[in-house]
C-alpha cells in the first residue's frame, strides 16, 4: 500500500492498484488478528490518512493545516470546523469492510480530542458537544449497524495536554450523547500521557470502559474495585522491542487481581501505526499470546 | 569557530529535497522506462538547458543498466535538479538530494549500529522508513562526499550541503540498545527517568560518532556552508536542551558555516533553548504553512510569521531563512504574496541582511513543474521586495 499510494500521488499507478494493495494489506492484517485469537477485530484503519479524515470527508469539510501529532513524527490535517457543525449523513468511511470478522471494534476520535485538535472559531466545549451530537453519534450508529460491538474512543489529547477542571462536565455531557441507548460497549482511552492523576474523574464518565496507557501510567495508581471495564494499554505501540510474554502476562494478572475491573481488555497503549507492519504484526501476536495465557491464569 | 555567513540581503536558497524524476527512480530500481519517462528527461533537459542532455537520453534507451550506469543516471538527476534551482534564480543551491534515498534512510544506511525495520506513515499517504539502533554507532563511510564532489564540479551557484541532524536521526529511530529493560510493574516515574537518560546517550552518540565525522569529511572536501536538518527537533517539548546539545556537539570547533532547518512545529518551543546555539548562523524555518494567503504586511495579514520576533531577538543575531512557500500544497504563491511575507520579515528585523528567503522545507512532495513555478515566483517575489526596499536588483 505504501508503494501504491506513493505511485498514485505521482501519477504512476491508478486507483485500482491502490484498492488492490489495500485489500491485500487488510487481508494480511486480518489473518494476523485471527492467528492471534483477538476477541475484537479491526480493519486497522489502513485507509485513514489520519484519525479525523473519514469524518471530515463525511462532513464535506476540507482538511486544514498539517500539524504534528503530539510528540510523534506523524502529522494530521487540522479539521477545519468554522461555524455551526452540520450533521453527518453518510459516515460510510468509518464502517469496516464486509471482510472484517465480527465482533468488530470501531475506533474514533473522542469528542474532547476532536474539539481541541480542530481549527475553529467556536467555544471548544460547545464544539465538543456538537461534534458528539452531529458527527460522532451518527458515525457510531453506522459502525454499530455495520457490526461494531466495541466503540473505542481515542483520547491522546487528555493524556498529553491534560484537561481543565471545568471541561469534565461538558465532556461527560458529550459522552452521554454517545452512550445513551448504545447497543455496543463504549470505551474512552487516554494515552500518550499519565492517566493516574485523572482516574477518579475518568471513572465518573458515562462510558463502559476506561483505557489507560500503561507505558506512561503507574499500574499502582489505577486504584481498585472499578465498576467499569479497563482497557489496558499494555503493549508499547511506539517501541520496536517485542514485549516479554511473561512480564505482559504478569502485569495483566496484577491488573485483574488489584484493579478488579468489570471487564479487562488488553490492547496496545496507542495505535500501532507508528510501527512498521512487520513489527506491528509481531506485537499483535504477542498480545494474543499474552491474553490467552492471562485468561487461563485468571480463570484458575 | 563557526564561520560567519556574509551574504547579500534577501539571499535565496532551497532547503533540501526535490522529487526524483520517474526516469531516475525506475532506472535505479531496474524497472522498464516508457516514452513518458524519456519525454520527461528530454523536456526538462531542454527547458533547463542542461548541457549534452541527449547523452542522458541515449543512456536511458539502453536498459538494463549496470551499477556504474545507474550511478551515472543519478549524477544526471543531480545535474538536472541543480539546473532547476539555478534556473529558478536561487542564489545558493544543491541537488535536491537526488543521490540519496531519503534524508533519514540514507544516513542510517551508511552507519554501523542500525538495522532497518520498515515504513510508517508520516502524513497523508507519505511514509518514511525507520531503523532501530541495535549496537555501537559509527560512521561506516562519509556519505555525502561523492555527491558533494560531483556538485562542486558542475555548480555555477554557491552550494549549501543539507545534512540530517543527530536529534532527528535518533528521534526517527527505534531504540533497541539504550532503553531495553521495560518492566511495567516498575513505578512509571522510574521508567521515565531511565528512558530520558537512554535518550540522551543515544542522541549524543549520534552527534559525536556519526554526524561530526561526516561533517569533518565534507569540510575536508571544501564544503563551506552546511545546513543541519532537524525537522524532528521539537518533537519532544522537554528535549529542546538535548537538541541544542546535540547540535553543539556535532559542530563545535569545526571550520564552516552551520545553519539548521526547522519545520512544522510550534516554534515558540525552541525558546529559550536555542539561546545556547550560537554556532548556528542561520535558521531556515517553515512559516508559510501557517500563514494566510492574503496580501499585506501587517501583523494580522501575516499570522504565520508572528514568532519571527523571537528569532530576531537572539543575542548572537543569526540570519533567518524565511519559509515563504507551503511545500504541502500545489498552490503557487504569487510573487506579490512572497514579496509581502519578505517585507513583513524585514520590517520586524529592521535588517534585510538577516533575512534569507526559502521554501518551508524540501519540495520533494511536489512535482517538478509545481516546484519550479513556486521557486521562480519566490525569486520574483524577492526582486519585488528588493525594489520596494531600494536594494540593488540582482536579476
Amino acid at each position: 500500500m505504501v508503494a501504491a499510494t506513493r505511485g498514485i500521488d505521482r501519477g504512476r499507478v491508478g486507483a485500482d492498484a491502490v484498492d488492490q494493495a489495500f485489500a491485500e494489506d487488510q487481508a494480511a492484517f486480518l489473518r494476523v488478528q485471527q492467528k492471534a485469537g483477538m476477541d475484537f477485530f479491526s480493519d486497522g484503519l489502513l485507509k485513514w490518512q489520519d484519525i479525523f479524515r473519514p469524518l471530515m470527508g463525511a462532513l464535506g469539510a476540507k482538511p486544514h493545516t498539517l500539524v504534528r501529532w503530539f510528540d510523534t513524527n506523524t502529522f494530521f490535517r487540522e479539521p477545519e470546523l468554522v461555524g455551526k457543525v452540520p450533521s453527518v449523513k453518510n459516515p460510510e468511511g468509518v464502517v469496516a469492510a464486509a471482510s472484517v470478522p465480527r465482533p468488530r471494534v470501531a475506533t474514533l476520535p473522542s469528542p474532547y480530542m476532536f474539539s481541541r485538535a480542530a481549527h475553529t472559531d467556536q467555544d471548544r466545549n460547545r464544539l465538543m458537544v456538537d461534534l458528539a451530537a452531529h458527527v460522532l453519534r451518527p458515525a457510531i450508529d453506522a459502525a454499530v449497524a455495520g457490526g461494531a460491538e466495541l466503540i473505542h474512543l481515542e483520547d491522546p489529547w487528555l493524556g498529553y495536554f491534560g484537561i481543565k477542571g471545568s471541561d469534565w462536565a461538558p465532556l461527560g455531557e458529550a459522552l452521554q450523547m454517545l452512550h445513551r441507548d448504545l447497543k455496543a460497549t463504549l470505551a474512552f482511552h487516554v494515552y500518550f500521557g499519565d492517566a493516574g492523576p485523572h482516574i477518579a474523574q475518568l471513572l465518573r464518565l458515562p462510558v463502559d470502559a476506561i483505557g489507560v496507557d500503561l507505558i506512561e501510567t503507574d499500574v499502582d495508581e489505577l486504584g481498585s474495585g472499578w465498576d467499569k471495564g479497563l482497557v489496558a494499554g499494555i503493549i508499547n505501540g511506539r517501541s520496536s522491542i517485542l514485549e516479554s510474554l511473561d512480564n505482559t502476562v504478569e502485569v495483566a494478572r496484577h491488573l485483574a487481581d488489584t484493579v478488579r475491573p468489570r471487564n479487562l481488555y488488553l490492547t496496545s497503549n496507542c495505535e500501532l501505526g507508528y510501527l512498521p507492519t512487520g513489527v506491528a504484526e509481531q506485537k499483535v501476536l504477542r498480545l494474543g499470546e499474552a491474553a490467552h495465557k492471562a485468561k487461563e491464569l485468571v480463570s484458575v | 569557530m563557526t564561520a560567519e555567513l556574509d551574504h547579500k540581503p534577501l539571499l535565496t536558497h532551497e532547503v533540501g529535497s526535490l522529487d526524483k524524476p520517474g526516469w531516475r527512480v525506475k532506472a535505479y530500481a531496474g524497472k522498464p522506462l516508457d516514452d513518458k519517462d524519456l519525454e520527461e528527461a528530454r523536456a526538462w533537459g531542454e527547458r533547463l538547458t542542461v548541457p549534452e542532455y541527449s547523452k542522458l537520453l541515449d543512456l536511458l534507451r539502453h536498459a538494463p543498466f549496470s551499477k556504474e550506469q545507474k550511478a551515472e543516471i543519478q549524477r544526471w538527476s543531480s545535474l538536472y535538479a541543480l539546473r532547476l534551482e539555478e534556473s529558478a534564480g536561487l542564489d545558493v543551491v544543491y541537488d535536491g538530494e537526488q543521490q540519496r534515498t531519503e534524508m533519514y534512510d540514507w544516513a542510517v544506511n551508511h552507519t554501523n549500529g542500525f538495522e532497518r525495520r520498515g515504513s510508517v506513515r508520516a502524513f497523508d499517504n507519505k511514509y518514511y522508513s525507520k531503523a532501530a539502533v541495535v549496537g555501537p554507532i559509527s560512521l561506516r563511510e562519509p556519505f555525502h562526499n561523492k555527491e558533494f564532489s560531483y556538485l562542486v564540479s558542475v555548480a555555477d551557484a554557491e552550494l549549501k550541503v543539507p545534512v540530517t541532524g543527530a536529534y532527528t536521526i535518533a528521534d526517527w529511530s527505534f531504540d533497541e540498545r539504550y532503553d531495553v529493560d521495560t518492566d511495567l510493574r516498575e513505578p512509571a516515574k522510574d521508567r521515565r527517568r531511565k528512558r530520558q537518560a537512554a535518550r540522551r546517550d543515544f542522541v549524543l552518540e549520534v552527534s559525536r560518532n556519526l554526524i561530526r565525522p561526516n561533517l569533518q569529511a565534507l569540510i575536508g572536501l571544501g564544503a563551506r556552508w552546511i545546513q543541519v536538518d532537524e525537522p524532528g527537533a521539537s518533537t519532544e517539548a522537554d528535549e529542546l536542551d538535548l537538541f541544542v546539545d546535540s547540535f553543539n556537539a556535532s559542530v563545535e570547533g569545526l571550520d564552516a558555516t552551520f545553519s539548521t532547518h526547522l519545520c512544522f512545529s510550534d516554534y515558540n518551543l525552541f525558546f529559550p533553548a536555542i539561546e545556547r546555539m550560537s554556532q548556528c548562523r542561520q535558521y531556515a524555518v517553515g512559516f508559510a504553512n501557517y500563514d494566510s494567503r492574503e496580501l499585506g504586511t501587517s501583523d494580522d495579514k501575516r499570522p504565520g510569521y508572528q514568532v519571527i520576533k523571537k528569532f530576531r531577538d537572539l543575542s548572537y543575531k543569526p540570519a533567518l531563512g524565511l519559509g515563504v512557500l507551503d511545500i504541502h500544497s500545489d498552490f503557487i504563491e504569487s510573487p506579490e504574496l512572497v514579496r509581502d511575507r519578505v517585507l513583513y520579515a524585514v520590517k520586524v528585523f529592521d535588517d534585510p541582511k538577516r533575512i534569507h528567503v526559502t521554501p518551508d522545507c524540501g519540495l520533494r512532495t511536489r512535482s517538478w513543474k509545481v516546484a519550479y513555478e513556486k521557486l521562480r515566483n519566490m525569486t520574483a517575489g524577492v526582486e519585488l521586495a528588493r525594489k520596494e526596499l531600494g536594494l540593488p536588483n540582482t536579476a
